[in-house]
């Protein structure tokens, strides 16, 4: 799983009909690019989420025939968005 | 699922059956590199649509048995050059 923060909702109107009418959101990954997820939990812009990927994508957007390759599965209660870890901070947290 | 844009049709005569006879888009992605999705809705050249990849794109392509690894999953509403670039 990775950690996601949310952008905003995405509206999608001519889709494949096996997207049905799930909720997609424009998420960024920390310190990366940004990619589109199905939301099931019903996020906020602003919030931090984890996220997941390939095959499991798909059952966790509600079945195994689902075309999802990244699904949001949960909302982070608390995160501050710290810089990215160095060795240094690694051995912070240890 | 990413963001991409279509570029152009592609026209593959000669193809393994596995890819049946889908449709196949060039798109472009905010960095500027090229990849080729099959294409189950019909876009136009210049919209901007979420593409699906790894497995789901297979199921996406309207049948598991179609080799593709990336398949346009819907066309996008709203979305602007600036944005994408962002």
């Amino acid at each position: 799983m990775k950690i996601f923060q949310v952008e905003r909702t995405l509206v999608a109107t001519a889709r494949i009909s096996q997207l049905e009418n799930r909720r997609l959101l424009v998420v960024k990954e920390r310190g990366g690019g940004r990619q589109v997820a199905v939301d099931p939990v019903g996020c906020k812009p602003g919030d931090w989420v984890i996220a997941v990927g390939s095959s499991a994508a798909k059952d966790a957007a509600g079945h195994k025939d689902y075309p999802s390759d990244l699904t949001i599965v949960g909302i982070i209660d608390y995160w501050e968005e710290t810089p990215p870890a160095t060795p240094a901070r690694v051995k912070e947290f240890a | 699922m990413q963001i991409h844009r279509v570029v152009r049709d592609l026209v593959t005569t000669r193809r393994l059956g596995t890819l049946q006879a889908k449709k196949l888009k060039v798109l472009v992605d905010a960095k500027g590199e090229l990849d080729v999705a099959v294409d189950p809705i019909g876009c136009k050249p210049g919209d901007f649509v979420i593409s699906i990849g790894y497995s789901a794109a297979r199921i996406a392509a309207g049948d598991p048995r179609v080799t593709t690894d990336l398949t346009i999953g819907g066309i996008i509403d709203h979305w602007s050059e600036e944005e994408w670039r962002r």
